[in-house]
This record gives C-alpha cells, structure tokens and sequence, in this order.
C-alpha cells in the first residue's frame, strides 16, 4: 500500500467559523479551508456543490449558499440525517471534510443582462441565495431580479438577515407560507401562486431558476412556461443522492445523465430529454 | 458524446507476435510469472470457477472451464477496498501498488474491463484507485473454446479481441496458440522464452455455437420507443429486486463510500468503497426518505437501459458483452435476451 497525495476522496479539512440558527432544524455553517492551498482550489460558481464529511459518520452534498470569490464558504443545512445530524452538535471550532467544488451550477454568465426570476422551495434555497449575491456583486449587468421563496410555515423562513440588504440591491422578494402561524401577514399559500400574478417586460429576455422538492420544480417550470419564459432560459437545480461527485458511483442517474457531473443544474430542454421521470 | 477509447493503459501494438506453448508448460510460465508479480487465475471450488491468487506452485486445472462465475471487476474494483484512511486531522488516501496478472480472462470479460476504463478512466474524471490497480494489471486473455448456456457474446462481436490484451491463448489441442498484445506482454514471453516457439500464423479458432442470441440493430431505437411500455411493469412482477444481476454483471459498476469507524480508538477509521446496485430500493434514498427510483419496474429498467442504450450514448459502445451471467444468477429467470426480444417485436421497425 502506498500513501500519496492524489485526491480522488480525501476530503480537506475546514474550521468551522460561524454557526448561524436560521431556523429550526436549520444552520448555515461558515467554514474556512485550514490550508491557503485548498482555498485557492475551491472557486466554484452558484449551483455548484461540494461533498461534506464528518470522518466516521460520512459524507453529505451541499450546494454553497455564500457567493463564489468569498475567502470562506457557507452551507445552509437541514437536520434530516446521519451526517446532518451530527454537524448540528458542532461547535466553533470543529473541523469538516470538504471536496469539490463539483458539477455545473446555474449559468450566470449566459444570462447576464436579463430579467431574473429565481423561485425557491425550503431548503432549496441555499444555490440561489448564492447566485443572488452573485448577481448582486455585478447587479449592473442583470435587469430586474425577482425571489419568490415557499415555505411550510413562517418560522421556518431563513436568511432574514440577508434581505434588507437583498432589497437595498433592488431585488424583490416574495414570501409565501403554506400554512399560517403567529403574526404572519403575508400570502397564504404556493410559491407558484405568486408567480402567476408576475408581469415580465419582455420574456424572451428573462431567466428562471429554480431549486426545491421535485414535485415543486414540475409546477414551477409548468408556471414559468405559462409565464413565456423558453424551456432553454429555465433552469433546475435537481437533487439525487450522491457519493463521488464525479460521475462513477452511479447512485445520481436520471437515466443515462449524472447529475453530479452533467447537472445538478438542468435547462427544462435538457430535462424534455431525459430517458427517466425526472419529478 | 462517444469517447475516444482511452489509450493511455493497454497501449495497442501491431500484432505482430505469435508463439505456440505446449499445455504441460503452462504451468511452467505461470510459476515463473508468479515470482515476479501476483497471479489471478480461474480456480475450481464447489463446483464453480472464480478468479483466485494461485499460490505458490499452486497447480492450475481448466478442464470444464467456460467462464468464471463472478467476473472479474472485482480484481479492479474489490469489494470493502480502503480508499481513505484517518488519524486524528490526519487523512491520507491509500492506493493499491499490487502488481499482478489475470490469466485466463475471456474475451467478453476484456470488453467488460474496456467499458470499465471508459467510465472509470473517462469523461475528464479520472476514478485514481481503478486506476492505480488498472495500470498494474496485465491481462492474459483466453479465447473460448465453447459457448455456455447463456452466452451470447456471439450477437454482440465481444467474443474476439483485438485490444485490450497483453497476451491473448487460444486453445489449440495439445497446445496454446499465444499473440502478443503489448510490449508488456512481449516481455513476459522473453523471461519465459525457452518455453515458448515463435509461430507466423494466427490462432485457429474453433467455431462457437451459441444457443442464446440478442438482435442489435435498431434495438437501441426499439429501446427507446420502449420507455414506457409495459413490458418492463409485467417483467417486473417476477423481479425479485435481489440485484443478483447487477452484482454478477461484468460492466456494472456502481458503488457507495461507507465511513468505518476504529471502535477500538475512535478518531481513526477509514472509507471503503463497497459494489451498491440499482435494483435495490435504498440505492436511490436520500436523507429525509425520498427514494427516487421506487418503482420495481424502473430499477429493472435501469439496469436493462444503461446495459443496452446509455453506455453507448455515454461511453460510445454497448456496455453489455453477452456473457450472460445475469440470466445464470436471475431466481426470477428473467433473461436480458427475452427482454430485447420482446422490444424488438413490438417496436423494431419492420
């Protein structure tokens, strides 16, 4: 057996920086990489995504929510299993596996100078978050910006810092809640509800994208074509259960695709042609 | 997007070379192979031939040999193989530096082992473990002598060679007729040369009769038009959903990366990988409990279309090689060929 420093899996250590309660069951968790080296290496673009490990519990697959060229990063997670359940007992301090950036994120540079409208479900949020403040680093180059974001119930809403900000930059934004708790004064309802009063200046000039549970993405695409929007301007964040992140592992298959590697960022015409049922 | 056939391990030569070796002095050549390097070779045990070490002098029978019962990805790929081993912050990945041959590999496992390189070594990713083993291997091919019950090779053109090999036997009677496929394999015939005779023909291969048959043409349209038929919901009914098929296929390569933990000191441990298979229900689950593929008829589906329409939309060749181990393992019966079959007589074009 010989040791050396090829990487096909070995994960690079990051502190953990910052903890964020965003809401409950979820945190975002600021890392920074331990080595100068490792940081230069992981310049990604939004909708990407890296593999994140607890040595001993395993590894679990994040899309960054912090924009890319930031010296550290930040993933927004959601308490839902083995790996995710044990990063809620970290402390400042702590040290996570981290490997990638992988995959093909949301194609910021082709959509440049158009209207965007980015809708987000739950946790699917995390992508967009960081393709908004991509945008935002460069908001001369993108027309008008609008967030529709659904979620189970007002407490569950994160980022709430963010928004000021978010709207001083002139994107808009809108909340949809299914159910109603508390003092909550917003829409009641889908976060395709809103979507449907939304007037576009010119739609062969806007882009979709769009992260969420699956049966979201098949009804926000549905209402994004309803909208005018070309099935080549929408584009889906899909999610399938990944190991390698690089194509060989085969659990991400939607047919002959991988997702790790050919998505997770998906235009609908890419998806028409999927050899499986992609929701 | 087809790949170009990845060149860089099995370096093709002219075929150039051909020896005559007497069959009492195989054994002769592998003991001498085995002082330099690790031999595979097929070993009977209950019944069945499967690839093993040959130990030291260890006396090699091929008498009944058609294939061996589990294929040899296992060689390149080894079930629970540490990839990443950790101490503490210290993490270092572990590759394997065995060097050894596989003696006795059919043709159609060859073409197994092409199609491996093509996803493993391909698509601008290169997997560094199958690789560290795949560049230490030489493959020692063997030409069939006779077809199996469930061979069908003969449909698919995998059961020749004209790469993938460092030597290549064909059984000729009281000798083995060998070509040299690479200058590795020319190597191997000098240390042994006094064993070997040179010849300028090539190898007489004796004819294959095959009793199973898959028809190819316009089955990858047929396949298509196929995507929602109910062949595969009634085929289903019988899966049992074991994934005995996608274990004992040559070309299926799936895997999950398992953490272990030392529970002996608890901050040292490792990630292995172990074979994972799209037949099962869990091989799709995410956290939260969303299975993707929760449907019996479209995990069938997806070992029926990536064997016969994605490895050649993705890797430019079919990535079944007719061995037929599927349909031997299947307690369902459930046979690949009769699948095609079926396909092609509903939406093969007439």
């Amino acid at each position: 057996m010989v040791r050396d420093n090829r990487h096909t899996y070995r994960p690079r250590p990051a502190k953990v920086i910052k903890i964020i309660d965003e809401a409950p069951g979820i945190k975002t968790f600021r890392l920074r990489f331990e080595m100068q080296k490792d940081r230069k290496r992981f310049s990604f673009l939004p909708g990407q995504f890296g593999l994140f490990s607890l040595m001993g519990i395993g590894e679990a697959t994040f899309s960054m929510c912090s924009p890319p060229r930031q010296k550290d990063i930040e993933i927004s997670v959601r308490n839902v299993g083995d790996v995710t359940n044990a990063m809620f007992s970290m402390q400042k301090g702590d040290v996570i596996g981290v490997r990638g950036p992988y995959g093909k994120g949301f194609p910021v540079g082709d959509i440049k100078g158009k209207d965007i409208v980015i809708v987000a479900g739950g946790i699917g949020f995390p992508p967009l978050a960081s393709a908004v403040e991509y945008i935002i680093q460069r908001r001369k180059n993108y027309g008008k910006v609008y967030v529709y974001y659904g979620v189970h119930a007002p407490e569950d809403i994160v980022y709430r810092y963010k928004k000021e900000r978010w709207l001083k930059s002139g994107i808009k934004i809108f909340t949809t809640v299914e159910k109603k708790t508390g003092g909550w004064r917003g829409p009641v309802g889908l976060v395709t509800d809103g979507l449907k009063k939304l007037k576009l200046a010119d739609v062969q000039n806007a882009a979709g994208l769009s992260c969420g549970p699956p049966i979201m993405l098949k009804f926000v695409s549905q209402e994004l074509r309803t909208l005018g929007l070309e099935p080549d301007s929408i584009f889906l964040s899909l999610e399938r259960l990944m190991q390698c992140g690089i194509g060989k592992c085969g659990h991400c298959n939607i047919g002959d695709k991988y997702v790790c590697r050919d998505g997770p960022v998906f235009s609908l015409s890419e998806l028409r042609y999927m050899q499986e049922d992609v929701w | 997007m087809p790949q170009q056939p990845i060149n860089n391990i099995g370096i093709l030569m002219a075929h150039d070379s051909y020896y005559l070796l007497k069959k009492e002095d195989v054994q002769g050549f592998l003991d001498a192979l085995s002082s330099k390097m690790s031999v595979y070779a097929p070993v009977k045990s209950e019944g069945q031939f499967n690839f093993s070490k040959l130990g030291k002098k260890q006396k090699i029978g091929l008498e009944g040999y058609i294939n061996t019962e589990f294929p040899p990805k296992g060689l390149l790929m080894p079930e629970g193989e540490t990839l990443v081993k950790y101490e503490g912050s210290t993490i270092c990945e572990v590759f394997s530096s065995e060097k050894r041959a596989i003696f006795g590999i059919r043709p159609c496992d060859v073409h197994a082992i092409l199609v491996l390189d093509r996803v493993m070594l391909g698509h601008g990713d290169i997997e560094e473990h199958y690789e560290a083993r795949r560049k230490n291997t030489l493959i020692l091919a063997m030409n069939c002598t006779e077809a199996g019950e469930n061979c069908f090779c003969g449909s698919l053109g995998t059961d020749t060679l004209t790469e993938g090999f460092d030597l290549l036997f064909t059984d000729e009677g009281s000798h083995y007729h060998v070509e040299v496929g690479s200058a590795e394999g020319g190597r191997l015939i000098k240390a042994s040369a006094r064993l070997f005779s040179a010849t300028s023909r090539k190898a007489k291969r004796p004819k294959l009769v095959f009793k199973k048959h898959i028809q190819t043409e316009g089955l990858e349209d047929a396949m298509k038009r196929a995507a929602k038929s109910s062949i595969w919901e009634k085929t289903a009914e019988r899966c049992l959903s074991c994934g005995s098929c996608t274990a004992a296929c040559p070309t299926c390569y799936c895997f999950s990366l398992p953490h272990h933990v030392d529970i002996t000191k608890m901050d040292r441990g490792k990630i292995t990988r172990e074979a994972d298979y799209c037949m099962l229900l869990r091989f799709s689950r995410v956290a939260g409990n969303n299975v993707f593929r929760e449907h019996r008829a479209d995990r069938l589906k997806q070992f029926f279309y990536h064997k016969l329409v994605y490895g050649k939309e993705n890797e430019g060749k079919m990535h079944c090689v007719g061995c037929g181990r599927c349909i031997t393992e299947c307690m369902a019966h459930i046979d690949i060929t009769e699948e095609a079959a079926k396909v092609m007589r509903k939406y093969g074009k007439r």
